[in-house]
């Protein structure tokens, strides 16, 4: 059974459609990217995967329940927000521009979900040092043990963007999301990011990685979606649809990327 | 500025609410709470504090045998002068007794006593240049300070002088002491207490009276404490203990019998 | 000078009791102020129209009108239209009274500095708290607070300086703060009359007090300088 369905997702901003119905799946365990170029709704999507768009229409279903339908009427607003709270769980975030708080070191940025999160519950005390291990744990996953007590003004943007994906991890989501996660980085950087979200897919973490590093998608992914204007235009194995787009669009795209790394 | 202000509000006021209805007489409004609250300000020889901090003076001595007569507490308050008729009407204060002269302002805006003291407005000079100014025609080039809007002012305009004004009598004093106004008006009870030898005027000196004037005390419009305060004086004269007490301030001379 | 060496104890002792009341109204005022500032910023930008209009219509009042005729609205209304004087005549009362107008003057004033520092705080922070599973209450308690406060102590700074001196208009409703007790000595009180130089004395109350508040200010500002 998928893990992630996405039923004809559209959203509206004003007058111009942004998604016009978006349909996939993603099996557990995958990691699926989503390439095209930009204005062509990725991010939109992403965002209303993660509640922070809502969809005109659509449903989105994670491990069978319906997480979202646009076609129920809405709740009372007080239980809305705490059910989107649960809802949005399922799924983590990674901005492209990092996002880290900048009043906390990075351990503290790590830490503070779970620690809100079990002090509303009144388990602080007891969870502490459960929290500080987990979160130890991953600054060991992500290479970045020395620099824990940082903060992220100290840290390079391929060091805070590691800092922000373990920030994502530490609540555990079912599905990681990346939003452009190199975009905002210097060329010499985006290697430590991709090495991490690398080591990521090969522990089967469920993955929707929205890039333009087209190589990367190709290497990591278990499957690719191209967007353009709102739509999928096309979607397959990685392997086929880089070396054989068989839309027009995918491959004037495409032809742009491999162009230019191929001077 | 702030008298513009304080009319804006009066008017606001007076346009809002046409007038001031009693639903009991405010003699039985005073003795009902237990205390006089008296609106003063510090005003030597009339209301000024002892070097404990009491307030002593011929107002204020006079005022607490009042209010010991009607079997109430006394409460000294200390008003802006400016804000005297809108304390009074806003009951923060029961009257104002602080040798107030009855102005016509003051007469249709409260309920005024009997007049118990004689006043003067008086020209004050540095004690250097007094030869100079001895006649009224004499006065006609200096530019006096007065408190805005009080019975010197109006002398001033009544003389067609030119004039300063400013916050308060005190501060008029001030400007003749260095030297930013030629001269000042101000009450003659005050100029007696103030300027001269023996006191922290001792450059200044008073020399012309422009006219004469009455102080009194003023309550809330028709209020009947005004008339109560009559009878208390009747008393006072008859007995004596008012001329005593002037006598102790030094202003017998300045006493209406 | 023997003169001035017998009044100075004098001239001091009521200097400082005129500079406590001075004191008092500026502490009250900054601990009113600034949560109700807050609670008025929150106004201004609420989604609900008919709370961010109302909000906005009282900080067009309070800021387009002189604080010294809000304190005389605040002191005298009750009792002349109402002809029930709340505060009473006492001292006490009109500390109260001056005390609510400076508190809802500067609210106002800190809540368009607030609403400011609120917006100037990038949307993205609020959007990492959401996908963190966070509520709004937390995310501003834990995330957008401080980032605002960081931004904000400069123009408060300012607005709290100027609050030092600002406190001298209580004196319209006869609160007797330091720059009264100042000019009492004009007008003959502990046997002292035409003395003026205590009144320009009073300056250097201010000029401390308000040193003592400058160097506090920039510790604080100091203190937010760990991060960016």
């Amino acid at each position: 059974m998928a893990i992630l369905d996405v039923k004809n997702i559209r959203k509206k901003f004003g007058n111009t459609e942004v998604l016009k119905g978006i349909n996939f799946s993603l099996e557990e365990g995958n990691v699926l990217s989503i390439i095209g170029s930009s204005g062509s709704g990725k991010t939109t999507l992403l965002r209303c995967l993660n509640f922070l768009e809502t969809p005109d229409e659509g449903q989105i279903i994670v491990k069978g329940e319906t997480l979202f339908d646009a076609s129920e009427p809405p709740n009372k607003k007080s239980q809305r927000e705490k059910l989107i709270r649960q809802k949005r769980l399922h799924f983590g975030l990674v901005f492209q521009s990092f996002n880290l708080f900048p009043q906390y070191t990075a351990l503290e940025n790590v830490m503070l979900a779970p620690k809100l999160t079990a002090k509303e519950k009144n388990t602080y005390e007891a969870e502490k040092a459960n929290i500080e291990n987990r979160a130890k744990e991953l600054f060991s996953q992500i290479g970045l043990s020395d620099r824990m007590n940082n903060y992220p003004h100290q840290l390079s943007g391929g060091q805070q963007q590691r800092v922000a994906i373990a920030r994502a991890l530490i609540l555990q989501p079912d599905i990681l999301c990346f939003d452009e996660p190199t975009s905002a980085l210097d060329p010499e950087l985006t290697g430590e990011v991709l090495k991490v979200i690398k080591k990521l897919s090969e522990r089967n973490m469920t993955m929707i990685i929205v890039t333009h590093e087209m190589e990367f998608a190709r290497d990591v992914s278990s499957r690719v979606i191209f967007m353009d204007n709102g739509e999928v235009c096309e979607q397959g194995d990685p392997r086929e649809l880089f070396s054989n787009p068989k839309h027009e669009r995918t491959k004037q795209f495409l032809s742009r990327y491999f162009v230019q790394s191929s001077n | 500025m702030k008298k513009f202000l304080l009319m804006l509000v009066l008017v606001l006021v007076t346009f809002l609410f046409g007038s001031f209805a009693f639903a009991e007489s405010d003699f039985e409004y005073v003795k009902g709470k237990g205390v006089l609250v008296v609106g003063i300000t510090d005003f030597a020889p009339m209301d000024y504090k002892n070097e404990k901090g009491e307030w002593i003076g011929f107002d204020a001595d006079l005022a607490k045998a009042f209010a010991e007569s009607l079997g109430v507490k006394i409460e000294f308050q200390e008003i802006e002068w400016d804000n005297k008729i809108l304390e009074l009407n806003g009951k923060n204060i029961d009257c104002v007794w602080n040798g107030m002269t009855l102005t016509a302002e003051v007469l249709a805006s409260m309920e005024c006593s009997k007049p118990y003291c004689n006043n003067a407005q008086v020209v004050v000079v540095p004690a250097k240049e007094a030869e100079k100014y001895k006649t009224l025609e004499s006065l006609k080039d200096l530019t006096f300070a007065v408190e805005n809007g009080s019975a010197g002012d109006q002398q001033a305009e009544a003389h067609k002088f030119k004039k300063t004004q400013v916050h308060d009598q005190a501060s008029a004093l001030m400007e003749v002491a260095s030297g930013s106004s030629g001269g000042a008006i101000i009450d003659s009870l005050m100029a007696a207490a103030m300027v001269g030898e023996g006191t922290g005027y001792e450059n200044l000196t008073y020399t012309v009276a422009l006219n004469s004037e009455e102080y009194g005390v003023g309550f809330r419009k028709g209020s009947d404490m005004a008339e109560a305060l009559n009878k208390f004086f009747e008393k006072g004269y008859a007995d004596g203990s008012i001329q005593k007490l002037a006598e102790t301030y030094k202003i017998q001379a300045a006493l209406i019998k | 000078m023997e003169l001035f060496l017998q009044q100075l104890p004098v001239v001091i002792g009521a200097l400082n009791t005129g500079f406590i009341q001075t004191l008092k109204l500026f502490t009250v005022t900054l601990l009113g102020a600034f949560p109700l500032g807050l609670l008025i910023a929150f106004g201004s930008i609420s989604k609900i129209k008919i709370i961010s209009i109302t909000t906005k219509f009282l900080i067009w009042v309070i800021r387009g009108t002189p604080l010294m005729i809000q304190l005389l609205i605040f002191y005298y209304f009750p009792g002349l239209v109402f002809q029930n004087p709340i505060w009473g005549g006492g001292e006490q009362g009109r500390f109260l009274a001056a005390s609510l107008a400076f508190v809802v003057n500067y609210s106002c004033y800190f809540s368009e500095i607030y609403r400011g520092g609120i917006q100037s705080v990038p949307v993205g922070q609020q959007e990492a708290g959401l996908v963190l599973g966070m509520t709004k209450r937390q995310i501003f308690f834990h995330v957008t607070l401080l980032q605002m406060i960081k931004r904000i102590v400069p123009p408060i700074s300012n607005e709290i300086i100027t609050l030092v001196k600002d406190t001298a208009l209580a004196r319209i409703i006869a609160l007797q703060e330091i720059i009264w007790a100042g000019q009492a000595f004009m007008k003959g009180s502990y046997g002292i009359s035409g003395a003026i130089w205590p009144l320009f004395f009073t300056a250097f109350y201010y000029l401390i007090f308000n040193g003592i508040v400058t160097v506090m200010l920039a510790a604080f500002e100091k203190k937010l300088e760990y991060f960016r």
